[in-house]
């Protein structure tokens, strides 16, 4: 009995040995690793040799069976950066990715909450406020298909992932600089909750579902930014006509002075400045400069170019302005015809 | 579904059947953990039979191996494969008596966990736990008559 019962003290004392150990295995593990596939069948059998009376002899233990259940595990990820909206904009879409990274096929359905903490204004889902990246574009269009609750949720293999768009509408009211947040959820239809839940039967082949790490549901947050952003562009010009004047007669010299200012908060992404050379004139080559800078009529890799494809225009690209930008001077020249 | 469920029935029928064969009797168990809360009220961790398990999860596996013959046994070695599935959990293997050894090579030869390099990308680095593919035990001492022997380890599903 004394034997017996070291022997189970001894036991016991390997399981907290063997339960630490298992923990930090647990912690260093890949998040998001597809693990073994549900209905895998782990075998194991155990082999003894020895010798009795000097004849080496071997035998093998009975064989252990193992059965791979499913484990439930969703992560979703948002793909959008901070997206710029104006007041009362309609359909404003962010992109996310939903991936099961449990080890079985699994369905998810979708929720949208737009009704977050920490922001400025609440965005409001459009209806419907969920769509399929149909087209693999990554744009919200209109080749997209709405996504209906019960009706089309996704399935997802193992490892598999979906783009998901959600849409909102911005309120007319909110304020330039103003954020407003919005979440994609994805719940996985066996079940979510504590992870460690078991769902007996419930996971594929009939074998059970257990919750994994994520709970079997998973979130992400975009970010809506208000860029109702103001820029002034003022244009003047000066006549110098070959008599020394100002006559505005053939063959005077036309200087065009043009400056782009940003007057409110926010960014004017990727701004290009286009100036048609008016009819009856006829450009002067090489005259562009930005801020006191040459820019060659050329299309290359400076920020302009003389435009001649269509009607002869000034192209000079002034890239992401802020109000901290200052004002963008561009000049160039023309020859009254 | 019924036929699933007899399966399972006749499978398990069959591990319970004593593998007498001869001098040892050697038997394997695969257990996991479960936590029940006790009388107190407080959280406890025991070991259950494994019977299916989920990736991440750890399961424990215990030889026991007795004497049944009329003469001691000497030379006692137990050998066991790690599943493909499975990643041996490092610092687990345990057996009283026994030295513990390891293989990277699938069994083809063994040596102390220290002891075991792998190449990777044409380097030699020390061998880790995600790199064994045997564990084996070496018992220091014969098996005398009646007398049974444990021997231990624990690993992960992948």
């Amino acid at each position: 009995m004394e034997t017996a019962n070291s022997e189970f003290a001894s036991v016991f004392a390997w399981m907290r040995r063997i339960s630490l150990l298992c923990l930090c295995c647990a912690l260093s593990s890949p998040v998001g690793a597809v693990g073994t596939a549900v209905g895998t069948i782990i075998e194991n059998t155990a082999v003894v040799s020895y010798d009795l009376a000097g004849t080496p002899l071997t035998l093998q233990s009975n064989t252990t069976t193992l059965a791979v259940a499913e484990r439930v595990d969703v992560t979703v990820t948002l793909q959008s950066a901070q997206t710029p909206v104006a007041p009362g904009e309609t359909g404003s879409a962010l992109l996310f990715t939903v991936t099961n990274t449990g080890n079985g096929t699994e369905t998810f359905q979708l929720s949208i909450d737009s009704l977050i903490a920490g922001d400025d204004f609440d965005p409001t889902p459009a209806v419907p406020g969920i769509y399929f990246d149909t087209d693999g574009s990554g744009d919200f269009n209109g080749g997209d298909q709405s996504y209906a609750p019960g009706t089309n949720d996704p399935d997802l293999l193992a490892d598999e992932s979906i783009s998901i768009f959600i849409v909102n509408d911005i309120p007319a009211g909110v304020a330039n600089g103003q954020t407003g947040r919005s979440e994609l959820i994805a719940t996985s239809a066996t079940g979510a909750g504590v992870p460690g839940t078991v769902y007996a039967g419930l996971g594929d082949g009939g074998l059970n579902a257990v919750i994994g790490s994520t709970g079997g549901e998973a979130l992400d947050t975009g970010e809506y930014l208000v860029s109702d952003v103001l820029v002034s562009v003022v244009k003047s010009q000066l006549v110098s006509d070959p008599f020394g004047g100002t006559e505005p007669v053939p063959g005077a010299t036309l200087t065009y002075t043009i400056v782009v200012n940003v007057i409110n908060a926010g960014t004017a992404s990727a701004s290009i400045l286009r100036d048609v050379i008016p009819t009856f004139s006829t450009y002067v080559p090489n005259s562009i400069t930005l801020n006191g800078g040459a820019i060659s009529d050329l299309a290359d890799t400076d920020d302009g170019e003389f435009d001649t494809s269509g009607a002869p225009t000034v192209v000079v690209r002034l890239g992401d302005l802020t109000l901290a930008s200052g004002p963008q001077e561009v000049v160039f020249q023309a020859v009254i015809d | 579904m019924k036929n699933f469920v007899c399966v399972i029935f006749v499978m398990f029928a069959t591990l319970a059947v004593a593998q007498v064969q001869g001098h040892l009797d050697v038997r394997t168990t695969v257990q996991k953990e479960e936590v029940v809360v006790n009388d107190a009220g407080e959280a406890e961790k025991r070991l259950v039979p494994a019977e299916v398990v989920v990736p991440g999860e750890s399961v424990f596996y215990t030889i026991t191996f007795t004497n049944v013959s009329a003469e001691p046994a000497d030379n006692v070695v137990i050998t066991n494969p790690i599943a493909e599935d499975l990643m041996y959990v490092e610092g687990s293997a345990f057996g009283p008596g026994m030295d513990i050894l390891f293989s990277v090579d699938g069994g083809e030869t063994f040596a102390a966990a220290n002891e075991l390099t792998v190449v990777e990308d044409g380097e030699v680095r020390n061998a880790e736990a995600a790199d064994f593919t045997h564990v084996r035990w070496v018992m220091q001492n014969d098996l005398e008559v009646g007398a049974q022997g444990t021997a231990r380890f624990a690993a992960v599903l992948e």
